[in-house]
C-alpha cells in the first residue's frame, strides 16, 4: 500500500497561489475526504498528484520515493474526475472497460468486474448505450465505475455526486465506502459539501485558499478543532461562531448570547476571542429552569429525525439542531428559551484563529440573575 | 381561490406513462408539496395543472371550473419557475407589479396595495426601485415568489425554486416563503425532489412514485407513519433500516436486532420485513435489556453531530443515530467494536411486499424474557 506523502507543495499560476506550501501525509488504507470552499485548491491538488499538472515547488512522495516527475500513466492512480469525460464513441462498457483493458487485465476478468460495479452502481441496463443517450446521473454513475474499476491502490474521486438526486447520493455514499473496504485501498475523496465530508470522511482535511488549515480523524476533526476556520467550515448546519471579550480574571467570556465560564488551554490570556457554538450545543432550556437567553424563531427546518431551528437573539442568529419530535409545536415568531451546554463550545484567540480553550458553563451568578 | 381536483389525469410521453390516472384534490388555502425522485412524474403533473402540458386524459378543475382544455393564459395561475423569469430593465416593484396591471378589477391603489405587501413581508424595500438586473439569483427569484404571491391567482405554482440558488439564498427563500404564508393564504402546489424543503414549507405532502401518488400526509405524519418501504425510505437521512424475517422454531419469527420472536400479524405471512428509523436504535457497550450483540462497522459524523453507526448484527445492516456525550471524545464506539444494540420494537413496524401492515409488531406471548 503506498504512503502518499506531500512536501512543501506549491502552485501558482500567474504568481497567484492555488496551493500554498502543503505538507500533508494521507493516510493509507483509509478513505481521505479534501474539504473546503470552491477555489481553496482541493482540486489542483487532485490534479497534480495524479499528474495531470506540475507543481511550482515541492515534492511528492509514495512511500518515500519522488514521483513528483513521473508521467500519469506510471502513478497507476484510479481517477473519477469531475467532469465526466466519457468517450462519444464507445459504448458504456466499453468506457468502463478502457482503463483495465489499457492495463492488459484480460477480457472474462473485465466483463465479470464491469458487471459487479454496474449492478452496484444500477446502470447495468445501461452498458450497452453511448454516453449521449445517457442522463447526466447515469453518466456520472458510469465514470465513476470506470475510475474505480482500474487496477490500482489509489483512488481519487473528485467531487463525483455532485448535482445528483439526493436519495441517490446516500446510496452511493454507501456503496463506495463498502468498495473501498472490499478492495482496501486509499481515498482521497474530494468535496465542497459539508455534510457529504463528514459522512464519508474516516479522516479529513480542511483547505482554504491554497493551504491546509487541519487533518486528522474525522471526529477529532469535527469535535476537537484547533483552529477557528476549522470550526467555520466543518459541519451541518453551521458553527456558530460569536465574537467574545475575555473578562481580566479569565473565567469567563461575554458574547453577544450572555457570559459563558471557561477553562484556558496554556497560560496565553488574549482580550479577544472567538466562541464556536455547535448547533447541538444550544438547547432549549428545561422548563423551571433559567434560560442563558429567550430568542425569536425565525425558521423550524424539518429534516424528519431533527430539526434545524433558526433563533434571532438580539442582532444575532443562532443556528441550533434539536430532535424533530421535539419542534412539533414549534412555530415562526415563537419564544425560544435556550441553554448552551457545557463543556462543547470552544474558545479560539481571535488574532490566529487558533483554539484556547473551552467553555465550561455558565457562571451560577448570571443565571440566577 | 380554488381547491383544484383531478380526475383520472395520466400524461404519455411516447411509451412513457408519467403520470398514471391520479385522481387528487389540492386543498383550497394549502401548500401541497409534490415531493419524489426525479422521473417520478411530479413536474409533469405540475405543467398539467399550470396549463403548459396537455393531460392525454383526465380533467383538471379549478373549484367548479373545468380548465382543462383552457390556455395556460386564461387559466388563473401564478408560477415560479427554477429560474426566476423577469423583465430585465424593470424595477422590483415594477416587476410585482406588472402582472396586476392586467387585471380590470383593480384598482391603482389595490395594486400598490398588494405590491407594498409582499415587498414588505420579503423585506425587499431597500431593492424596490432597483433594476432586476442587479439583484443575484436569489433576490431575483425572491422577487419572482412575491410577484406571484401578489397575483392571488386561483392557484400558485412552484417548481423547484430553489434549485438553483446558493445554500444561503435558498434558506433566505424558503424563510420568505414562510413569512408570506402566514399573511396571504393562497392554494399552492410547490414541486421540489428536496425532503427537507418539503418538509419545512408543507402544509401535506403528496410523495410521489412511478407516476402515481404513494402517499398524502402532513409532514410529521408522513415521516412518523409511512404506508410503504418506498415512504420510509425516501424521507429521512439516512432513511429507514429494514430487515428481513425468517420463522423462529417455537412460532412467530425474528430478525436480526431483536431477541425474541415476534407475531406473524395476519397469520401465514412470509416475507414480512421490519422497518425502524436509525434515530430510535439504541446502543450501548454492555448487555442491556433487550439488546442484541453487534459488531460496529463504521461510524461517521451526522447531522448536528450524532454518531452515525453502522452495525452488523447477524446477517444484517442496522444504522443507528446517536447523539455524541459530552466531553472532548463524545463516546463515540470504535470500529470493529462489540456492542449491544436495541431495536425497540414500539418504534418499529411492519412491512410485506413494499406496503405497511396495519399492525405493529408484538413480542410473542409465549417467548421468553429479553436476552440481557
Amino acid at each position: 500500500m503506498s504512503q502518499i506523502r506531500f512536501e512543501g507543495l506549491s502552485k501558482s499560476y500567474r504568481g497567484a497561489f492555488a496551493l500554498n506550501g502543503i505538507d500533508l501525509d494521507v493516510e493509507p488504507a483509509s478513505l481521505t475526504v479534501f474539504s473546503g470552499p470552491p477555489g481553496s485548491g482541493k482540486s489542483v491538488l487532485m490534479r497534480i498528484l495524479i499528474g495531470l499538472e506540475a507543481p511550482s515547488a515541492g515534492r511528492i512522495l509514495f512511500d518515500g520515493q519522488d514521483i513528483t516527475l513521473l508521467a500519469a500513466a506510471e502513478r497507476s492512480i484510479g481517477y473519477v474526475p469531475q467532469s465526466f469525460a466519457l468517450f462519444p464513441h464507445m459504448s458504456v462498457f466499453d468506457n468502463i472497460a478502457y482503463p483495465m483493458a489499457l492495463q492488459g487485465v484480460p477480457r472474462p476478468e473485465i466483463a465479470a468486474r464491469v458487471d459487479q460495479a454496474a449492478g452496484m452502481l444500477r446502470i447495468r441496463p445501461l452498458l450497452s448505450k453511448r454516453p449521449s443517450q445517457l442522463s447526466g446521473g447515469e453518466k456520472q454513475r458510469a465514470a465513476i465505475a470506470r475510475g474505480i474499476l482500474k487496477n490500482a491502490d489509489i483512488f481519487i474521486l473528485d467531487d463525483p455526486l455532485v448535482g445528483l438526486d439526493f436519495k441517490l447520493r446516500e446510496s452511493l455514499m454507501e456503496d463506495l465506502k463498502d468498495m473501498r473496504a472490499e478492495i482496501g485501498a486509499t481515498f482521497l475523496y474530494v468535496t465542497a459539501d459539508p455534510l457529504e465530508a463528514l459522512t464519508m470522511a474516516e479522516h479529513l482535511v480542511v483547505m482554504d485558499r491554497g493551504r491546509v488549515v487541519e487533518a486528522g480523524p474525522v471526529d477529532a476533526v469535527y469535535y476537537d478543532p484547533t483552529r477557528l476556520r476549522t470550526a467555520e467550515l466543518v459541519g451541518f448546519p453551521r458553527c456558530n461562531i460569536l465574537p467574545g471579550h475575555l473578562d481580566p480574571t479569565s473565567v469567563v467570556c461575554i458574547t453577544a448570547v450572555g457570559a459563558l465560564r471557561v477553562a484556558l488551554e496554556d497560560g496565553a490570556v488574549p482580550s479577544e476571542a472567538v466562541v464556536a457554538i455547535r448547533p447541538e450545543d444550544i438547547a432549549p432550556a428545561a422548563s423551571g429552569t433559567a434560560p442563558l437567553g429567550v430568542g425569536e424563531v425565525t425558521l423550524v427546518e424539518n429534516l424528519g429525525s431533527e430539526s434545524v431551528v433558526y433563533v434571532r437573539f438580539g442582532e444575532t442568529t443562532l443556528v441550533t439542531t434539536i430532535p424533530g419530535r421535539a419542534t412539533v409545536h414549534i412555530d415562526l415568531g415563537d419564544p425560544f428559551p435556550f441553554t448552551i451546554r457545557p463543556g462543547g463550545p470552544i474558545l479560539f484567540d481571535r488574532a490566529s484563529g487558533r483554539r484556547i480553550g473551552r467553555t465550561t458553563g455558565v457562571p451560577a451568578e448570571m443565571q440566577d440573575g | 381561490m380554488a381547491d383544484v381536483r383531478v380526475e383520472g389525469l395520466r400524461r404519455q410521453f411516447g411509451s412513457l406513462l408519467a403520470v398514471k390516472d391520479i385522481s387528487f384534490v389540492f386543498p383550497q388555502e394549502a401548500v401541497t408539496c409534490l415531493l419524489g425522485p426525479s422521473g417520478c412524474g411530479k413536474t409533469t403533473l405540475l405543467r398539467m395543472i399550470a396549463g403548459l402540458e396537455r393531460p392525454s386524459g383526465g380533467t383538471i378543475r379549478f373549484g367548479d371550473r373545468d380548465v382543462t382544455a383552457l390556455p395556460a393564459r386564461r387559466r388563473d395561475v401564478a408560477m415560479v419557475f427554477q429560474y426566476p423569469v423577469m423583465y430585465r430593465t424593470l424595477s422590483v416593484i415594477e416587476n410585482i407589479d406588472l402582472p396586476l396591471a392586467n387585471d380590470r378589477t383593480l384598482t391603482p391603489a389595490d395594486r400598490r396595495r398588494r405590491v407594498e405587501e409582499v415587498i414588505e413581508i420579503l423585506e425587499l424595500g431597500d431593492a424596490r426601485r432597483l433594476h432586476i438586473d442587479r439583484l443575484d439569483l436569489g433576490s431575483r427569484q425572491k422577487v419572482a415568489v412575491g410577484r406571484a404571491i401578489a397575483r392571488r391567482a386561483a392557484v400558485t405554482l412552484f417548481d423547484e425554486p430553489t434549485t438553483n440558488v446558493e445554500v444561503h439564498a435558498k434558506l433566505a427563500l424558503i424563510r420568505a416563503f414562510k413569512e408570506l404564508r402566514r399573511h396571504v393564504r393562497q392554494t399552492i402546489v410547490y414541486v421540489t425532489h428536496d425532503q427537507t424543503e418539503a418538509m419545512t414549507l408543507a402544509d401535506q405532502i403528496a410523495l410521489m412514485r412511478d407516476g402515481e401518488i404513494a402517499q398524502c400526509a402532513p409532514p410529521r405524519e408522513l415521516y412518523d407513519e409511512p404506508n410503504s418501504e418506498f415512504g420510509g425510505w425516501f424521507l429521512g437521512n439516512p432513511g429507514m433500516n429494514f430487515l428481513s424475517s425468517r420463522p423462529a422454531q417455537g412460532g412467530g419469527f425474528v430478525v436480526d436486532g431483536v431477541p425474541f420472536p415476534l407475531i406473524v400479524p395476519p397469520a401465514g405471512l412470509e416475507d414480512v420485513r421490519f422497518g425502524i428509523r436509525p434515530e430510535y436504535v439504541r446502543i450501548a457497550s454492555a448487555p442491556l435489556p433487550d439488546g442484541v450483540s453487534a459488531r460496529v462497522l463504521r461510524r461517521a459524523v451526522a447531522i448536528g453531530g450524532q454518531h452515525l453507526v453502522t452495525l452488523a448484527v447477524g446477517g444484517s445492516r442496522i444504522k443507528a443515530k446517536v447523539a455524541p456525550a459530552v466531553g472532548p471524545s463524545r463516546g463515540a464506539p470504535e470500529i470493529g467494536a462489540e456492542v449491544f444494540v436495541v431495536c425497540p420494537i414500539e418504534h418499529a413496524m411492519l412491512f410485506h411486499r413494499g406496503e405497511r401492515l396495519a399492525d405493529p409488531p408484538r413480542r410473542l406471548a409465549s417467548s421468553p424474557g429479553g436476552a440481557g
